[in-house]
């Protein structure tokens, strides 16, 4: 029996490992599953890869309908069309529940394409950052609008070095508010990360009230914290910490109708 | 043994398979990249050697400042001195004689030889010891097996130390083996264990499994005769002690003595600087590795990593053989040869494992520091298959060597069949168990390390690049830049831009080296090329890694 078993797992691995390494869609099958998605692409889709170690390969082919502040994004939420591009049964965190309009397979490339209610922004703390007033940061924490890699994955976000233990308030005057505010905290830079393990914190005060906080660590990544908002302009108040210094504290948000 | 009519010995066909091995070693690098490491170990390397040539030409003399711009320095890394010496001067000798006066071999090839051999020699010492303890058969598969060893044969392609730190862990074992059963050549203990120290400083956990097969066995041969009756626990202890103390002594002097005559550096000051190096290596930064999704850099780290990265790199047919042999000599204990081979090969293995379960141990790297564990495996694998084709023989009556020879070529060929989709990247593949390449990506195992991949990606950059001086942004291939120049694999015109930020900011064309904590380098790239999209992108068995970006015109 034992030798059976033997002779079987052997026979299996050998004809396994050649079939494994053809296993993956080559570049013929890239191209048809990009030419359908340019066919019908439309400004302002998303496209998006599974699973994430085919991203390369992905934006290689569509790379250009990718603009970085896309690829970049806070969440997928303000997309009412998402193209998922996915191999070997995968499927991308941006559709997951969500029902197919179309699918169809080119040779292994399984081209999806979602459609739903894109969530309407009315402000957006990235694209207001020139606006923002601080207190409490030193020279050397001033917010600064970044592209970062935060849980290995790129945000674009407003970065923050805050004084040890010291909360930094950044305030944007005037902020259009919708009936939700969405944001996502994480902190930036896998070798900070490594050096220095203590979380950060940030808490929105909307007139003088905390109406969402959140928490994240070094192996969090991209944190989201929401909060009801009543509609129309007010100052909003980012209050972010850090217990230790040389955080790179990263956060962005968005006011949503 | 005869074969087509030549008669060979039994140390020649281990020779044999020592050439074989060496030949395969070498072929398989001529595709695989500069390893970061590797270039300064070629440059230390070549550093020593020509110190140890001047010294012998009269030019220095070994005085403490001779040797300290030798092997020292101030700072802890200066002149590579956390590392002990003795392959890197392999590698400058092996440079300067087979590629510089002799021409015989490329440059990188040349550094690389003595690795090739060394892991050659470990490929012989497996087949001499399951000759020597269990029979041909075993010791034919065993070598056959270890030389199908997918990441080993990567490994000791390198000059670096990992599979030569493997050889003479298992030459160490070996050689106290033979000590300890027929009380000859004692004193080779202790050299050769000095060898595996002024390999690399894991050598230092070898007298943990040896020691303890030693308790084990002198206790056994303390228990007295008959007549004598039972012996006092302390008259058991002495006897124990004193039961082959000539190996003590041998690991005892000889190793350190060995380590020290190799090592200038030590020979001045010698507690500071082996304090130094120890403490180089117990307090070592913890490098970025991914382990089933996620970026480990810091402890603790999940107990489970040395067993799940072994299961998954090592051929599935061989795992296999290898559970059933560790069964054959579990069962077999009543009946196992004196002195108990397959206990000192568990103590070996479990030694060079152990420290991985700790959670604090530095897990990068991964297989490559505890691959001394592989000579068992590989031994375990091959009386594993013996048995079960004996025991197959022996039910439907087939001569036992056609039984050992269909089984055996099995799992040989499940090994090389790896091997064959494996090379050159074979820090990205994986097993038949996880699914190879895609399967360890899908399972979020680390793709690669060290950079060799870029080499894969200058054949395109090169079609690419206009023929005026262009700089490029190399990643993780930087320092291994000026070889690859050198040897003709990038043209002289592609200059290195420089480091992180600055140096993309500087460049027309980008590299990337696909690994999860290396993303921001795409995205360092992405903001100042303004473009997310890569022209080129390197895979293996389809698993992305490595990229090419070039800017785009303004």
């Amino acid at each position: 029996v034992s030798a059976l078993a033997l002779a079987a797992i052997a026979v299996w691995e050998t004809c396994a490992a050649r079939r494994d390494a053809a296993s993956v869609p080559d570049d013929a099958a890239w191209h048809e599953a990009a030419g359908e998605v340019r066919a019908e692409f439309q400004p302002g889709d998303l496209i998006v890869f599974a699973p994430g170690w085919i991203d390369p390969v992905g934006r290689r082919e569509l790379g250009d309908l990718i603009p970085i502040a896309a690829a970049a994004r806070m969440d997928a939420d303000r997309y009412a069309r998402i193209w998922e591009l996915a191999i070997r049964g995968a499927h991308a965190p941006e559709a997951l529940g969500m029902v197919p309009v179309s699918a169809r397979d080119h040779a292994g490339v399984t081209v999806r394409r979602f459609e739903r209610a894109p969530a309407i922004v009315v402000g957006d703390v990235l694209e207001r950052a020139a606006s923002a007033t601080s207190t409490g940061a030193s020279i050397g924490a001033r917010a600064a609008l970044v592209l970062a890699e935060v849980g290995f994955a790129p945000h674009r976000c407003l970065q923050i070095s805050p004084p040890a233990g010291a909360p930094v308030r950044l305030t944007f005057p005037a902020f259009p508010l919708g009936r939700t505010l969405v944001g996502y905290l994480g902190i930036a830079d896998v070798f900070t990360r490594r050096d220095v393990r203590t979380p950060v914190h940030l808490d929105v005060e909307l007139a003088g009230h905390i109406v969402a906080s959140a928490d994240a660590g070094v192996d969090d990544g991209w944190v989201r914290f929401a909060a009801t908002t009543p509609p129309g302009a007010a100052d909003v108040t980012f209050v972010v910490r850090a217990a230790s210094a040389d955080r790179k504290l990263c956060f962005a948000a968005e006011a949503r109708q | 043994m005869k074969i087509l009519s030549v008669t060979l010995t039994y140390k020649a066909i281990g020779w044999l398979f020592a050439l074989a091995t060496v030949i395969a070693v070498m072929v398989d690098q001529r595709d695989v990249g500069i390893a970061r490491d590797e270039v300064v170990y070629m440059q230390a390397g070549a550093h020593y050697a020509s110190w140890w040539t001047d010294l012998v030409r009269g030019e220095h003399g070994i005085s403490a400042e001779a040797v300290t711009q030798g092997f020292g320095g101030s700072s802890p890394t200066d002149n590579n001195r956390e590392h002990p010496p003795l392959m890197k001067t392999l590698f400058g000798f092996s440079d300067l004689v087979f590629h510089q006066k002799l021409g015989l071999l490329g440059e990188v090839a040349a550094f690389r030889l003595p690795s090739a051999v060394v892991h050659g020699l470990a490929v012989a010492l497996v087949f001499r010891f399951a000759l020597a303890l269990w029979g041909l058969g075993e010791a034919i598969l065993a070598a056959l097996i270890m030389l199908g060893l997918p990441r080993a044969l990567f490994h000791a392609g390198l000059a670096c130390f990992d599979a030569p730190s493997m050889a003479l862990w298992f030459a160490t074992v070996c050689a106290y083996w033979h000590a300890m059963t027929t009380r000859r050549r004692s004193w080779a203990v202790g050299v050769v264990w000095g060898l595996a120290l002024a390999t690399k400083h894991t050598a230092l956990l070898l007298p943990f499994a040896l020691g303890a097969h030693y308790l084990i066995v002198g206790w056994q041969a303390s228990r007295g005769g008959p007549e004598s009756g039972p012996p006092s626990f302390a008259a058991r202890a002495w006897a124990t002690l004193a039961y082959r103390w000539q190996v003590i002594a041998s690991l005892a002097v000889l190793g350190p003595l060995t380590l020290y005559a190799l090592w200038p550096w030590l020979w001045f000051d010698p507690i500071h600087h082996v304090r130094d190096w120890l403490a180089f290596h117990m307090n070592h930064v913890h490098y970025n590795y991914e382990y089933l999704g996620r970026n480990w850099n810091a402890p603790r780290f999940p107990w489970h990593v040395a067993v799940v990265t072994t299961v998954l790199t090592v051929p599935v047919a061989t795992l296999a053989a290898a559970v059933i042999g560790a069964g054959v000599w579990i069962a077999d204990r009543e009946r196992r040869i004196a002195g108990g081979p397959a206990i000192l090969l568990a103590l070996s293995a479990a030694a060079a494992i152990g420290p991985f379960f700790l959670g604090t141990t530095p897990i990068f790297g991964a297989e490559k520091h505890w691959m001394p564990i592989l000579p068992t495996v590989c031994i375990a694998a091959s009386v594993g298959v013996v048995w079960a084709a004996r025991r197959t023989a022996q039910t439907i009556r087939v001569p036992v060597a056609a039984a050992i020879g269909v089984l055996g070529g099995l799992v040989v060929i499940a090994a090389a069949s790896e091997i064959s989709v494996g090379e050159p990247y074979a820090l990205t593949w994986y097993n038949a168990l996880a699914g190879g390449a895609p399967g360890g990506a899908d399972l979020g195992m680390n793709r690669q390390f060290w950079g060799v991949a870029a080499r894969g990606a200058l054949p395109a950059l090169t079609a690419v690049a206009p023929p005026s001086l262009t700089s490029v942004y190399t990643h993780d291939a930087s320092p291994a830049w000026s070889i690859y120049q050198r040897t003709g694999l990038v043209s002289r015109s592609l200059l290195d831009a420089g480091p992180e930020q600055a140096g993309i900011d500087r460049s027309q064309f980008a590299i990337v080296i696909h690994e999860l904590h290396f993303h921001r380098h795409d995205f360092m790239i992405w903001s100042s090329y303004g473009t997310v999209r890569p022209i080129f992108v390197l895979r293996s068995a389809g698993v992305p890694i490595v990229s090419v970006y070039r800017r785009p015109p303004k």
